[in-house]
C-alpha cells in the first residue's frame, strides 16, 4: 500500500458548497483517474459526483448507481471541456471483493474516463497506479446538540466535512484546489 | 402478420422479474412471472449478475408455462416483443438475446419495445383502465425500486418525460432507509407496514427539490420543478437514528417509517399532481411496484380526486414488471401499423421514452 502525498481537508455548508469543490476538483482530473468515494448512506457521495460531472462537462442525469452498479456519462462536445474525458460512476457496495469488481470491465473504459468508485475503499485501489480517496462525512446526529432529541430534519442546510487523501506519481504536485485545504504538508514521512 | 388482432409474445428481464406475456389484440391470454427476488434478499438488493444468471434459468420453463396457459404455439405468433431498455444491462441481454433466438428460430417479426412505455400500454388491455383506448390528457406516474417518473402520454407513440428522480428512486429510498433502521430488504413492504403503527407527523423529514431555487414558477419553472431527490431524506434518516443511539436509545423505528414514508409519499404525489395541473393531465396512471404501496394510493387518490383528475391503478400484477406489458405494447404497434425491429438492435440501459420502438 502506498503512503498518502498529502491531505486536503475542506468544511462546506451545504449542498451547493460541496458541489463547488467537486466542480473545482473535476476541473483538474484527465482521462485515467481513479476517484474513490467513501462515506455512509446519506453523506452525499451521489451528490458530490454530480459536482464531478458538471465540471468535466459530462451528460446530465447523474443518479445513483446503485440500481445498475455503474453508469457510464460521455463527455459534452457542446460542455465546457469538449474532447475531454467521460465520467464512469460506480457503486461497489454490493460487491463483495476487488475480484467482483473485475467483472464489471471497468478497465475497458479507464483510459478515456474518469473513474469514480462509490464504497470503493479496499475494493478498487489496485484499478489504477494513482487515486484520490474521498471522504464525506456528515455531522453525526446527538453529537452536536445539547442532548435535545431532534425531530424537525425539514429545512435543514447539510454541512459537510470531505477529506480528500491523493495517492501515486499522478498527484505529486498538488492541485490549486487542493492547497487552500492542506493544513501541514506531510513531507518527510518515508 | 394479422394487423387486425395479432397475437405477440412478450418478454420482460430488465430488472429481476423474467416475464413473458401472450396477448391477442387486445386480449390477456397469459402473464407468466418468475422473480429472483429471493437470491436477492442476502445481498440487500438486485445483483446485475446474478439477476442476469436467474433469467437465463427461468427464461424458457417461463416461455413454455405461458405458451401452455395461453393454449398457442409458437407456429401461431405472429410477432415477438422484448424490453430493450431502459434496464439493467446484462438483464436486459438476456432477454433481448432470448428473443432474436426465438425470431430468428421461427422466423417471426421482432418488436423491441420500450420498458416505461410499456407500463402504459399495459392499461390498453381489455377489461384494463384504458380498453377503449387512450384518453386524452393522460399522464403516468411510475414508482418502483428503480424508477421515479412523471411522464405525459399524448399518444402511445408520443410520450415525455416530465419528472424524474435526480439520484436515488422511490423504492431504493425505502431498501436503503430500511437498511438503516435494520429492516431488511426488500424496504417497500415492511415500512408500508410498520407505517401503519407509527405516527407520520412525529419527525418532519425534508421534501427533497421543493425550495423556491429549484421549483420556480409555472412561467418560469426552476430546474427541478417536477424532479425529485431523496438522498437529504436519506441523511436525515440517517441522523435522526443516530441521536437516539448516542444517547443509548432504541430509535422510534415505527414513527420513522411512519414519517419517512409520509415524506415520499407527499413529495411524490404533491409533485406530480404540479405535472398534471400545468400540463392539463386530466386522467393519470399509476404504475410500477411501488403503486402497491398501500399510503402511495391512498394519497394518490385523494389529491387526484381534489384537483379534479381521474386516477386509474392497473392490478398490482399488471404494475409490477411482466411480459403482459410488452406484448400489449407490440399488439398496439402492430395493429397501428409498426414494422418490426431490425435483428441487430442491442439493449439500451438508458432508452429514453421518446424511442418507443427501435427501428
Amino acid at each position: 500500500m502506498s503512503r498518502p502525498l498529502w491531505t486536503a481537508v475542506f468544511q462546506v455548508a451545504d449542498v451547493d458548497q460541496t458541489q463547488d469543490l467537486a466542480v473545482r476538483i473535476a476541473q483538474s482530473l484527465r482521462a485515467g483517474d481513479l476517484l474513490i468515494l467513501s462515506g455512509g448512506l446519506g453523506a452525499g457521495k451521489t451528490t458530490f459526483t454530480q459536482g464531478l460531472g458538471r465540471g468535466l462537462g459530462v451528460r446530465e442525469g447523474i443518479i445513483s448507481p446503485t440500481f445498475v452498479l455503474a453508469r457510464q456519462h460521455p463527455n459534452l462536445p457542446d460542455g465546457p471541456r469538449p474532447g475531454g474525458p467521460d465520467l464512469v460512476h460506480v457503486d461497489a457496495y454490493r460487491l463483495g471483493s476487488a475480484e467482483e469488481l473485475e467483472d464489471i470491465d471497468l478497465e475497458e473504459t479507464l483510459d478515456t474516463s474518469v473513474t469514480v468508485v462509490e464504497w470503493g475503499r479496499d475494493r478498487a485501489e489496485q484499478l489504477a497506479a494513482s487515486r484520490l480517496e474521498i471522504e464525506l462525512e456528515r455531522p453525526r446526529g446527538g453529537d452536536e446538540t445539547t442532548g435535545e432529541i431532534v425531530l424537525d430534519f425539514e429545512d435543514e442546510d447539510e454541512p459537510r466535512t470531505i477529506t480528500v487523501t491523493a495517492f501515486g506519481e499522478r498527484w505529486e504536485q498538488a492541485p490549486e484546489w487542493a492547497v487552500d485545504g492542506i493544513a501541514v504538508p506531510q513531507e518527510g514521512q518515508q | 402478420m394479422n394487423r387486425a388482432e395479432p397475437l405477440i409474445l412478450g418478454i420482460e428481464s430488465s430488472c429481476d422479474e423474467t416475464g413473458v406475456g401472450i396477448v391477442r389484440g387486445g386480449t390477456l391470454l397469459s402473464n407468466t412471472v418468475a422473480s429472483s427476488m429471493d437470491e436477492h434478499v442476502r445481498f440487500g438488493g438486485v445483483i446485475p449478475e446474478i439477476a442476469s444468471r436467474a433469467h437465463l434459468e427461468a427464461i424458457v420453463p417461463a416461455l413454455d408455462a405461458a405458451l401452455k396457459e395461453a393454449g398457442v404455439t409458437l407456429d401461431e405468433l405472429d410477432g415477438i416483443a422484448v424490453t430493450a431498455g431502459p434496464g439493467l444491462a446484462g438483464a436486459l441481454m438476456v432477454g433481448v438475446s432470448a428473443a432474436k433466438a426465438l425470431a430468428v428460430a421461427t422466423g417471426k417479426p421482432l418488436f423491441a419495445i420500450n420498458h416505461l412505455v410499456a407500463h402504459v400500454a399495459v392499461g390498453l388491455l381489455a377489461e384494463q383502465v384504458f380498453a377503449d383506448g387512450l384518453p386524452e390528457n393522460l399522464g403516468a406516474l411510475l414508482v418502483s425500486g428503480g424508477h421515479t417518473e412523471v411522464l405525459r402520454v399524448r399518444g402511445i407513440q408520443d410520450v415525455q418525460m416530465l419528472g424524474s428522480t435526480i439520484d436515488d428512486a422511490a423504492g431504493e429510498a425505502y431498501d436503503k432507509t430500511a437498511r438503516l433502521l435494520g429492516l431488511g430488504y426488500p424496504g417497500g413492504p415492511v415500512i408500508d407496514r410498520l407505517s401503519r403503527e407509527g405516527d407520520p407527523k412525529a419527525i418532519r423529514f425534508p421534501r427533497g427539490l421543493t425550495q423556491p431555487k429549484y421549483m420556480g414558477t409555472a412561467d418560469e419553472p426552476g430546474p427541478h420543478r417536477y424532479d425529485w431527490s431523496f438522498s437529504g431524506l436519506k441523511a436525515a434518516v440517517a441522523r435522526c437514528v443516530e441521536q437516539f443511539e448516542a444517547r443509548g436509545e432504541e430509535p422510534p423505528v415505527a414513527d420513522i417509517a411512519a414519517s419517512f414514508q409520509e415524506a415520499v409519499v407527499d413529495v411524490v404525489t404533491a409533485k406530480a399532481m404540479l405535472a398534471c395541473k400545468e400540463h392539463g393531465i386530466t386522467e393519470l396512471l399509476l404504475g410500477g411496484g411501488v403503486a402497491a404501496n398501500a399510503r402511495l394510493r391512498e394519497l394518490t387518490a385523494r389529491r387526484c380526486a381534489s384537483a379534479g383528475i381521474t386516477l386509474h391503478v392497473p392490478p398490482i400484477s399488471l404494475c409490477t414488471d411482466n411480459g403482459a406489458m410488452v406484448a400489449a405494447l407490440a399488439s398496439r404497434l402492430v395493429m397501428d401499423g409498426a414494422e418490426p425491429s431490425s435483428l441487430d438492435f442491442a439493449p439500451d440501459s438508458s432508452l429514453p421514452v421518446s424511442t418507443v420502438l427501435l427501428p
